[in-house]
């Protein structure tokens, strides 16, 4: 008696109509947003935080009146959890197994499971892409949303030595140094999201300041964080950095994920191999791309289909086999999904994104439950009455 | 008089009849010596699809002018004449004013007037050539967003001159089809540059030869063992080819758009006698209405069906079709909602929803082919037919509530008309319609993250578009649970079912508005501007909903306090 006292207030359908308007504003807002923001960056500042602030600015395109200021405002993780003690306080409260009921309840049962559902994809879901050029096997996943700096030693025999430095550091810490590495490293312009110019493309304002390694002569501009109605929605970094050891500087280099080979760094008599590219993540299986298809319609330059022919090898599984991945037939493998996603300049190669979701079963089983439930509720109110005999 | 009343709605029936069906089963024919009837029956390939060449026709005229035939000195002209006659005798087309320009500063970049017309000739812009090129290069560096309407103007401009090039070097639409020669589709000019013997490109060069040279009889039988030709080879193209001329022929959402506006005002006519003694007047002029959208609905479901069948595709592939859909469900609804009780309300929004959405889709329409092929990843008939069909449905049934809505508080605010009786039943039918549009828009958009999920592994993406539908959803449910708290009454409910309007608007359009991909869909700045419109007009209906009831002119709520939901 007690808990439902005390639930009352929470179990309100007032409150549900206050979650629900909050709800509608936030996403609207986040939509908005998402006209100057990357979509990953609205998603976790509106849909997978506390509290957000919002700017008043997204409400009016900026050629029309600047509005300044900000609003705080609820965020996705608040106003979800919120529905989701809302609905169970309610049905503590007023729980009453009847058959009139019992088409709400299956369908409150599948709404829970869908946000249920959201925060595992939120909390535990891993996204990556998996770039192959034809002909080439590839064994490592890569994370377009983040990069890091890998510093590759191959001078011993067996193993190469790598350390790996996350761009959190290279965006806001000035000097890297490493007891593995015999030299520091200094970011002397970090771009979170920028684009390569050839020798002479580059605006007249704009030098590079690559002094050495095989990139020097070309220039890197940094450009505005990819938005989410924009097409890829990737940012690609790049950086220039000067490398100096024990006080003495040896250079300074262009790193940018555009670049496919690493810089060589060399130093006395050891060679080191710099790279800026997407983080990795290492598996335990291996993907060749044996073939790149690219079909189009007749006359045209639209796409009809993309489809990869790779030889999938997981030797912890004894697997061994040719797949045919392609639009709407992705491959599933080991918890992971790959999907076809995109590909390389000129056909060369194919792009799968791979993701691993441990929730991705529950929307499922949400629908079927939603779905059946409204079907019960608002099926038997719309069903004819059986008359009843007067007496 | 009592007889006329029975069979009024039957003679209206029949009219409606005669009037749509005339064009599907006596197709126009196009009075020539040359046999043009067939000739534009003959099947092309072009943006990747096998349609009649009449399509193609259609479709470039269309786009360049914004008309399906044009007035000339000498009388109208159809489509395919004004093709045949461009691409067999370039120079002597090119006075024809064809290109529509309507953005002032492009007008005086060519150093035109528009004095009396918004059309131009080729031959005008000649001169220009290179200064629009130049134009269009500049804006073609620039992203879709940064462009200003002036750009914007100048690059559709530029892609109207290279589709009318297009046109008249032979390049597009692909003329020689996979008969003895070839096993794919082929320009004529590709096709007689590998080989100009070629023997399958002979035979399409030989009849346009044969126009050129004016040789009647020549042209006939050259077309006769063409025709002859590609139906051996492509037996089922050439079929739908067929098919497909009717279809344009019969121009089946215009006659439909029509019958809306009559049925519109049999409806309001039905209304207005509903107040005389003598009820069996209003019974009537609603049976016609009623009757007038059976014939729109019968229409709209050929027209929709003849689709289907032409792309092989489920009825939904684009916004020009999602609009025709719209319409024809909520015809469906304001049918069984009428067919539940006879107020004639759901007919008559029904009429308003029909007429509204055939307009919205004809803008849409003028830009090229509405049966385009379908970016890869869209390709995938199971989930356009449940998910874009299902949710197009939710969409519907939203309008429908809002309209609903509109009704209710015009009926009460202007007219003394909406007694009890009909305000409980328009509530009843709001209330239930909104019921229905719950359901369907979430499982629609469930299903949307269902096909996200099996296509790139991502059930839901939070991107514009499946905001959008969330919106929705979100709206509906805000409703009813509002409603079943006991927050919100009659006044409230309908309120907030115009306000749906706006939400399920944003989704369909707004959602598009926001990104690169305006011009995707063929959005010009007037789209903006109606959709504002319509924000406007929906937040005024929703004020007058609000307005103290002693001011409306229907006073029935006042008379019982007590009651409400």
């Amino acid at each position: 008696m007690m808990i439902k006292k005390v639930l009352k207030p929470v179990a309100s359908l007032k409150l549900t109509v206050i979650i629900f308007a909050l709800s509608i504003f936030l996403i609207f807002a986040g939509t908005l947003a998402q006209v100057h923001a990357g979509i990953w960056t609205v998603v976790d500042q509106y849909f997978r935080s506390l509290v957000v602030t919002i700017d008043l600015q997204i409400f009016m395109p900026k050629d029309v009146a600047t509005i300044p200021g900000a609003i705080w405002f609820p965020g996705g993780l608040t106003l979800g959890t919120a529905m989701l003690i809302n609905l169970i306080a309610a049905h503590t409260v007023r729980f009453k197994f009847t058959k009139k009921r019992f088409g709400i309840i299956l369908t409150h049962l599948g709404v829970i499971l869908l946000l249920v559902g959201e925060f595992v994809t939120g909390f535990a879901a891993k996204e990556g892409n998996l770039t192959i050029r034809e002909g080439e096997t590839v064994n490592f996943v890569e994370n377009i949303r983040a990069t890091e700096l890998a510093i590759i030693d191959q001078s011993a025999p067996e193993d190469d030595l790598i350390v790996v430095v996350p761009d959190r550091f290279l965006e806001h810490d000035k000097t890297i140094t490493h007891g593995l590495i015999p030299f520091e490293i200094e970011v002397v312009e970090w771009m979170t999201n920028s684009q390569i110019f050839g020798p002479n493309q580059a605006p007249q304002d704009r030098r590079g300041i690559a002094d050495t390694g095989s990139a020097s002569q070309l220039v890197a501009m940094p450009l505005p964080e990819a938005s989410g109605v924009d097409g890829s929605g990737v940012d690609a970094p790049s950086a220039y950095i000067t490398i100096s050891s024990n006080g003495q500087r040896i250079g300074t280099y262009l790193l940018s994920v555009y670049l496919e080979q690493p810089q060589a760094v060399v130093l006395e008599d050891r060679t080191y191999w710099i790279d800026l590219r997407f983080a990795r993540t290492y598996k335990p299986y291996s993907m060749k791309l044996i073939d790149f298809k690219h079909d189009l319609f007749t006359g045209t330059q639209m796409a009809r289909n993309y489809s990869s022919q790779v030889q999938l090898v997981d030797e912890d599984r004894n697997v061994d086999r040719e797949v045919l991945i392609y639009m709407n037939h992705p491959l599933r493998h080991a918890g992971e999904t790959f999907y076809q996603a995109s590909f390389l300049q000129d056909d060369a190669g194919t792009v799968l994104q791979v993701v691993k979701n441990p929730g991705w079963l529950i929307p499922y089983v949400s629908c079927v439950l939603v779905t059946l439930g409204m079907l019960i509720h608002f099926g038997m109110r719309m069903a004819p009455k059986p008359k009843r005999k007067v007496s | 008089m009592n007889m006329f009343k029975t069979i009024l709605p039957w003679i209206v029936l029949v009219l409606a009849l005669v009037y749509s069906g005339q064009k599907l089963i006596m197709p126009e024919r196009v009075e020539s010596q040359y046999n043009l009837n067939e000739f534009r029956q003959l099947p092309v390939s072009a943006h990747g699809r096998t349609k009649p060449i009449d399509t193609v026709a259609r479709n470039s005229l269309m786009n360049i002018s914004g008309r399906q035939s044009i007035r000339t000195d000498d009388g109208q002209v159809t489509a395919i004449e004004w093709y045949i006659n461009l691409v067999t005798d370039p120079e002597g087309s090119e006075d024809l004013q064809v290109f529509r320009i309507d953005h002032p500063d492009v007008l005086s970049l060519l150093g035109l007037d528009r004095e009396k017309r918004t059309r131009f000739s080729f031959g005008e812009m000649r001169p220009k050539f290179d200064e629009i090129n130049r134009q269009a290069m500049k804006a073609g560096q620039l992203t879709a967003k940064q462009r200003d309407p002036f750009q914007r103007a100048v690059l559709v401009l530029n892609q109207r001159l290279m589709l009318y090039s297009s046109l008249t070097q032979l390049n597009n639409p692909y003329l020689v089809a996979p008969m003895t020669t070839s096993d794919t589709w082929r320009s004529l000019i590709d096709a007689l540059g590998e080989d100009p013997a070629d023997a399958d490109a002979r035979l399409v060069l030989g009849m346009y030869q044969a126009y050129q040279a004016e040789d009647v009889a020549g042209f006939n039988t050259q077309l006769a063992t063409l025709t002859e030709a590609v139906a051996q080879a492509l037996p089922y193209d050439s079929k739908k080819a067929g098919y497909e001329v009717a279809f344009n022929q019969s121009k089946p959402f215009i006659s439909a758009a029509v019958i809306f506006v009559f049925a519109f005002l049999f409806g309001c006519f039905g209304l207005l006698t509903n107040q005389m003694k003598d009820k069996t007047w209003a019974t009537t002029l609603l049976r016609t209405m009623t009757a007038l959208l059976v014939v729109a609905f019968l229409i709209q479901t050929i027209g929709i069906a003849s689709r289907v069948y032409l792309q092989g595709r489920p009825p939904i592939t684009n916004l020009y079709s999602s609009a025709v859909f719209i319409g024809w469900f909520s015809v469906l609804i304001g049918l069984i909602i009428d067919r539940k009780n006879n107020s004639g309300l759901g007919g008559m929004m029904a009429s308003v929803i029909g007429f509204g959405s055939l307009i919205i889709a004809h803008n849409l329409g003028s830009s090229g082919d509405t049966m385009e092929m379908m970016q890869a990843v869209l390709d995938s008939n199971f989930w356009l037919a449940t998910h874009v069909v299902v949710v197009t449905i939710g969409y519907s049934a939203t309008f429908f509530a809002g309209f609903l809505g509109i009704a209710y508080v015009t009926l009460g605010v202007f007219t003394p008309r909406l007694d009890r009786e009909r305000g409980k039943s328009l509530i009843k039918m709001t209330y239930g319609v909104i019921c229905f549009a719950t359901v369907t828009s979430f499982v629609g958009t469930v299903l949307g993250g269902i096909w996200a999920d099996q296509s790139w592994g991502r059930f839901w993406g939070w991107d514009a578009k499946e905001n959008g539908a969330a919106l929705i959803v979100l709206w509906n449910l805000l409703i009813l649970h509002a409603r079943w708290g006991g927050m919100i009454r009659d006044r409230g409910l309908v309120v907030l079912a115009i306000f749906g309007n706006i939400i399920t608007a944003w989704s369909w359009f707004g959602t598009n508005m926001l990104g690169v991909g305006l011009h995707s869909y063929g959005f010009t700045n007037s789209a903006v501007f109606w959709i504002a419109i319509f924000v406007v007009s929906q937040l005024v209906f929703m004020g007058l909903g609000l307005l103290p009831i002693i001011i409306w002119r229907s006073k029935f709520e006042r008379l019982s306090p007590a009651e409400g939901s």
